[in-house]
C-alpha cells in the first residue's frame, strides 16, 4: 500500500507524533480495470483483406473483330447458383446462409451440336455439369470439386508453378536464412510464378465467371479464390446469356425435382 | 495493491493509443472468407457498404496527417457533388456553413441530396446524433425519411444516379491522393454481406463500371490458410 509518513512539527512541545496516511487504491484499479475493458471492447485490431478486382470497361465495341475472343478449347463458363427449394427457384438456405452451387460447362453451350431450340435438344444437348466448392482433401491433399476441374485444365501452368515453388523452398531464389534474402527470395519468386502464368506456349483455360442474380456475393468471392489458388490468369465476370439460363433451367428441372 | 494499480495503468495506456474506434455502421454485414492476404489500406480510400436489400452508404479514411484531413474532404466532397447535382436536376440543393460543418463530422453518411438538408439540420436538436443514426439505419419509424444514397441500373454516363455522383465527386475534388488511389483500385472497396445476393453486387459494380471506376476491391474476411 501507499504510505506516506510524515513528521509533523518540529516545534511541537509535548505531542510529537507519527501520522501515516494510506491511500486506498482499490476504487482506482476497479475503474482502470473498467476502462481497459471497455477499450478492449471498443478497439479492432483485425484489419480486414481485400480482393482486389479489375473489370471491363463497361463502354460498347464498336469494332467486334477488336475483341478477344476466347477459343472454345480454352473457354470454361463458370455458372454461380445458389442452392434452391426443391420444385421451385426460391433459394433455400441453411441457418441462414446461402448454400453455393456451381455449374460449369467447356466449350460451347450445348457443346458443337449446339443448343437447339426445341426442349427435346435442349436435354440432349445440355453440357453443363454440377460441382460445388471444396477444400482441399485434408488426408490426401487431393483437390476437390471445382478446384479439381480447373487444376486439370491448368495443368501446364501449374506443373511449373510447382517446381518454382521447390525451387523456391530448396533456396534457389535466395538464402532463406536472413531477412533480406527471404524478401529477395520472394520477391525473384513472384515474378518468374507471373511470367509463367502469362507463357503463352503453355496451354491454359480461359474462364468466363457468370452468375445468375440469385447466388450470393460470398460464392463470387470464393471462385475469384479459387483462380488466385490455381494460378489462372485469364478470367472474367460476364453477364448470363440467354443460352446460359436455358441451360441451368433445364438441368435444375431434371436434377432438381 | 501498487504494482496491480501500475499494470492496469500501462495496459490502459496501451489501448488508448493504439485503439481505433469501430465506426458505427448502418447496416452490420458479415463480410466473405477469402484467401488473399492483402491488407486493406490505412488512409485514402472510400468504403462502399451495401446492405443485403441493396442500399449503399459511403465513408472515407482520408490522411488524417496531411492537408487533406477527413473533415475537410468531406466538406469539399459535399460542394462537389451539390455541384454536380445541380447540373441535372432542377430542384436545386444547397447548403448552409452550419450544415457542411455538420456533414464534415460525419462518419457514414447516405441519404439522398433532397433529404440532406432536413438530415443534416438533425444535429441541431437534442440527441441529434441519435436521431441521425436512427434514420441511418431506418430504425426512427418515420416513412419519409429514405436512408441509403439512391442507386439503380444505370448504363448512361450522361445521367448518373446519385450513387454515380457521388462517386464521380470523390474523384474530382482536389485531392489528388485520393483520386490516384481510386484509378489505381486501391481507393474504393466494396463492403457486403456474404450472403448479399449477386444481383445486388453486380447493380453497384456496373454503376462504378459506367463511370469508368474498373479496378476497386472487395473487402474480406480473412480464411485459414489454404494452398
Amino acid at each position: 500500500m501507499a504510505e506516506v509518513q510524515q513528521n509533523e512539527g518540529g516545534k511541537g512541545k509535548n505531542h510529537q507524533k507519527k501520522m501515516t496516511i494510506r491511500v486506498d487504491f482499490t476504487p482506482m484499479v476497479d475503474m482502470n480495470m473498467l476502462l481497459i475493458t471497455f477499450f478492449m471492447l471498443c478497439t479492432t485490431m483485425i484489419k480486414s483483406q481485400t480482393l482486389t478486382i479489375a473489370l471491363p470497361s463497361n463502354e460498347k465495341v464498336d469494332n467486334v473483330e477488336n475483341m478477344s475472343q476466347a477459343s472454345a478449347d480454352d473457354a470454361v463458363t463458370i455458372i454461380l447458383d445458389a442452392k434452391r427449394k426443391v420444385g421451385s427457384f426460391d433459394v433455400d438456405t441453411v441457418n441462414g446462409q446461402v448454400v453455393p452451387v456451381v455449374y460449369y460447362y467447356f466449350g460451347k453451350p450445348g457443346g458443337d451440336a449446339g443448343l437447339g431450340t426445341t426442349p427435346e435438344s435442349v436435354a440432349a444437348n445440355n453440357n453443363l455439369q454440377e460441382s460445388e466448392f471444396l477444400a482441399n482433401d485434408e488426408k490426401s491433399g487431393k483437390a476437390r470439386g471445382i478446384r479439381d476441374i480447373i487444376q486439370k485444365r491448368n495443368k501446364e501452368v501449374l506443373e511449373k508453378i510447382n517446381e518454382l515453388k521447390k525451387k523456391y523452398e530448396n533456396g534457389g531464389f535466395g538464402d532463406l536464412e536472413t531477412k533480406e534474402g527471404r524478401e529477395k527470395a520472394q520477391e525473384a519468386y513472384n515474378k518468374a510464378a507471373s511470367e509463367v502464368r502469362n507463357d503463352a506456349n503453355l496451354k491454359k483455360p480461359v474462364i468466363i465467371i457468370k452468375s445468375t442474380p440469385q447466388a450470393s456475393y460470398g460464392s463470387l468471392v470464393s471462385v475469384l479464390d479459387e483462380m488466385q489458388i490455381n494460378s489462372i490468369s485469364k478470367y472474367q465476370i460476364d453477364n448470363m446469356t440467354k443460352a446460359d439460363s436455358t441451360m441451368v433451367i433445364d438441368y435444375q428441372n431434371r436434377h432438381h425435382k | 495493491m501498487t504494482a496491480m494499480s501500475d499494470v492496469t495503468v500501462l495496459l490502459l495506456t496501451f489501448f488508448m493509443l493504439t485503439s481505433t474506434f469501430l465506426s458505427k455502421e448502418p447496416a452490420t454485414v458479415i463480410t466473405p472468407p477469402s484467401v488473399s492476404t492483402e491488407k486493406v489500406q490505412e488512409t485514402n480510400w472510400v468504403q462502399v457498404l451495401v446492405n443485403p436489400e441493396g442500399k449503399v452508404w459511403l465513408s472515407m479514411n482520408n490522411d488524417t496527417s496531411k492537408n487533406w484531413s477527413n473533415e475537410k474532404m468531406r466538406m469539399a466532397l459535399l460542394d462537389k457533388v451539390s455541384e454536380i447535382y445541380n447540373e441535372t436536376h432542377k430542384n436545386k440543393v444547397s447548403f448552409t456553413p452550419e450544415q457542411k460543418y455538420t456533414f464534415s463530422k460525419l462518419g457514414t453518411f447516405g441519404v439522398p441530396l433532397a433529404q440532406m438538408g432536413e438530415f443534416l439540420n438533425l444535429a441541431n436538436l437534442q440527441e441529434g446524433q441519435t436521431q441521425m443514426d436512427k434514420w441511418l439505419d431506418g430504425s426512427d419509424g418515420n416513412p419519409s425519411h429514405v436512408t441509403g444514397i439512391p442507386v439503380s441500373w444505370n448504363n448512361n454516363e450522361a445521367t448518373p444516379n446519385e450513387f454515380q455522383m457521388w462517386m464521380k465527386a470523390m474523384r474530382q475534388t482536389d485531392n489528388e491522393t485520393l483520386a490516384k488511389a481510386i484509378k489505381d483500385g486501391s481507393g474504393v472497396a466494396i463492403k457486403a454481406d456474404q450472403n448479399t445476393a449477386f444481383d445486388v453486387i453486380h447493380m453497384v459494380m456496373d454503376n462504378l463500371q459506367t463511370i469508368h471506376m474498373n479496378k476497386f476491391t472487395l473487402l474480406t474476411a480473412l480464411k485459414g490458410a489454404e494452398e
